[in-house]
């Protein structure tokens, strides 16, 4: 029986391992260890603008939540933009999967840092391809083997506080919206030009 | 037939009416062989416009801050767009003749193409794809134009190679559009905002080029501009006009044809927007490799299309309208069963062999239902044309909505409803077995009056 729980034991050990190891970790398996705050440059209830308005992003090892977890292996983290539910309803390629391979909740890299577990600051500026949607930042934490096994969110488990909205910039400008009435403009009179020019050459026949 | 008149100034051999009776299309003789290479690249540059947006969707999506609701709706746009126009198409090609209605609906769609770049909502990308699909109507014209300068033996062939040559540009689009995008963002600098705007002037030029080029070298006839011209008095051409319209849509083949087309050539049309988001979604492969997929869907269409309608001309060689109808329904029912296939399969290679082949039916199904369509009714043949022409795109219209939009993909998955579309195909290809024509019979039925030599065959064949 003892070498029967060994080998359990021993499995699930391995197991987990494995699934640390593998490409694709699942989101449940992180430990939120860390937590982080990002403060926008603008007063509550405004949006952010793309390419000006700045993220005051700090973060630290939360000590509460740390209780009994090894955090010798933090090397590096990652900071991301991620979309808050609303800005993900009925737009599967911004869905949410367990896999982080797959997952596409966070596809805005902000930063990556060396870890440190506190007096941590970086004011972030919205980058300009960062499309009009609702966000919240997210934290990853990478150890030696650039996997991740940690993370922290600016917003609660159910991603429904502390959101941001972005307007980005728009690609329409007075020069191409000209370019396009002219050209449209050549299009159909030239249509009506050759009509005329048969009506002419008819008569004259 | 006749032999070929020795006085001609024509460099192909012709039958009576001066349609040529051989097709050579790697010759740009005038005026067949020119008319033909002007009506293929013209509705290409149609197809490389209206299949433009998807590839850019990415880009277009993130900053228009639309849903898959959004997406899906804007794609039935695009084609209820096309079904009205086509319908059109069919009485104006009667009217005007070919070339001016093409070179119209060409010119009066570009500025279409570019709105792209004024596009700020869901609501206004839902109008421009619904007002860029109106140029798919070109088809109508484009098939026209080959039963006018082709004689029987080979007309199908003609339309096949035509239609199939110009499908491509829907897959053509999905390869260079990107490439027009990446451009312009890496080497022109642009924001990824403004180059997917300025990458739609490129269709919007060809489409306009080609239309004017079809302005100042085509004719409508071997003979020189179309009959029914601007020199009968309004009053006749009105009355002409309606009667043609009410001739075609009496002839109960014309709407037979729209059905069994709606399930080969509007399969073909829903395929070409699902293909690769299944691949991407169902086997895990990166989004390019499930374009290119995607892609090579469309672009099999340089072999598959014509060699339908090669088949539709030789069994109409052998075994007349008989042969025609039993090619079609065969070659039909395989793509409907391999497209059933589809759905079952679940490894990816087997689904890409099975893509391979149903590509190919269901392509070659198009091209042998364009065999069919010009022995329906010579004087209506643009209302038949569009009848057929736009059954097309309500099949695409229907087995989308149907079976691959949003509400529908709570109920069953991808595959189960590729599966459905195999069935509903072979279904729908049934009704083939009704068509019946008094001088050439049907599937199942001999001719009232058998012809008694080649002659008189064609002759009657002309007489609807």
């Amino acid at each position: 029986m003892a070498i029967h729980q060994s080998y359990v034991a021993i499995s699930l050990i391995l197991l987990s391992g494995l699934v640390a190891t593998c490409y694709g970790v699942p989101f449940t398996s992180l430990n939120k260890t860390i937590g982080i705050t990002a403060t926008p440059s603008i007063p509550s209830g405004q949006v952010l603008k793309g390419g000006e308005s700045t993220l005051t992003i700090s973060w630290s090892l939360n000590a509460t939540s740390s209780v009994g977890i090894d955090t010798s292996d933090y090397r590096t983290v990652e900071i991301k933009l991620c979309y808050a539910p609303i800005s993900q309803k009925d737009r599967g390629w911004r869905r949410t999967e367990e896999e982080l391979q797959k997952d596409k909740t966070c596809q805005h890299k902000i930063v990556e840092r060396p870890y440190n577990p506190s007096n941590n600051m970086y004011t972030a500026t919205i980058k300009k391809d960062v499309p009009s949607a609702t966000y919240f930042v997210r934290l990853y934490v990478h150890n030696s083997h650039k996997e991740v096994v940690a993370f922290g969110d600016t917003t609660d488990a159910m991603k429904m506080t502390n959101l941001f909205e972005v307007v980005a910039v728009t690609g329409r400008s007075i020069g191409l919206d000209i370019a396009s009435v002219c050209f449209s403009a050549f299009s159909i009179i030239s249509l009506f030009g050759f009509f005329i020019l048969e009506k002419r050459r008819a008569k004259t026949k | 037939m006749q032999p070929p008149s020795k006085t001609t100034p024509f460099s192909l051999p012709v039958d009576s009416d001066h349609k040529a009776t051989k097709f050579r299309p790697f010759t740009i003789s005038p005026p067949h062989m020119r008319a033909f290479h002007l009506a293929w690249i013209s509705l290409f540059s149609c197809f490389f416009s209206t299949f433009a947006i998807p590839p850019l969707l990415p880009a277009i999506r993130r900053d228009l801050h639309l849903t898959a609701a959004d997406v899906g709706r804007a794609g039935v746009a695009s084609f209820a767009g096309s079904i009205f126009s086509r319908l059109a198409m069919g009485p104006i090609c009667d009217l005007l003749g070919p070339c001016a209605a093409t070179a119209a609906f060409s010119l009066l769609t570009a500025p279409a193409v570019l709105s792209a770049s004024f596009m700020s909502n869901s609501t206004s990308f839902i109008v421009i794809r619904f007002l860029i699909g109106f140029s798919l109507a070109n088809f109508v014209a484009c098939q026209f134009w080959m039963s006018s300068m082709f004689s029987n033996n080979v007309v199908a062939v003609a339309n096949g190679v035509a239609a199939g040559w110009a499908s491509v540009g829907s897959g053509f689009t999905q390869l260079v559009m990107p490439l027009i995008y990446s451009f312009l963002i890496n080497t022109v600098n642009l924001s990824s905002s403004t180059a997917w705007r300025v990458a739609f002037f490129v269709p919007a030029f060809f489409q306009t080029v080609t239309a004017l080029m079809v302005l100042a070298f085509g004719q409508d006839l071997p003979d020189g501009k179309y009959k029914r011209s601007s020199n009968i008095t309004g009053q006749i051409s009105k009355e002409n006009a309606f009667t043609i319209l009410l001739n075609g849509l009496k002839n109960y083949r014309g709407w037979i044809l729209g059905l069994t087309y709606g399930f080969c050539f509007g399969v073909e049309l829903t395929t070409d927007n699902i293909l690769a988001q299944y691949f991407y979604e169902r086997f895990n492969l990166d989004i390019k490799t499930a374009g290119a997929i995607a892609a090579s869907f469309g672009l099999a269409n340089i072999v598959s299309r014509p060699a339908g309608g090669l088949v539709s001309d030789e069994m109409g060689r052998r075994f007349g309208m008989r042969g025609r109808l039993w090619s079609l329904w065969v070659v039909q029912t395989a793509a409907g069963l391999l497209c059933f296939l589809l759905g079952r399969s679940n490894s990816l290679w087997g689904s890409v062999l099975v893509v391979c082949c149903f590509s190919f039916f269901v392509q070659a199904a198009s091209g042998l239902t364009f065999g069919v369509v010009p022995f329906v009714s010579k004087r209506s043949l643009g209302v038949i044309s569009g009848m057929t022409g736009s059954g097309g795109t309500i099949g695409a219209v229907i087995t989308q909505l149907l079976l691959f939009s949003g509400s529908s993909g709570n109920y069953m998955s991808t595959q189960t409803s590729i599966s459905l579309m195999g069935i509903l195909m072979v279904f729908c290809t049934l009704p083939l077995t009704l068509l019946y024509f008094p001088h050439s019979g049907g599937m199942f039925c001999r001719p009232n009056y058998p012809p008694t030599h080649q002659q008189h065959y064609d002759h009657l064949l002309q007489c609807q």
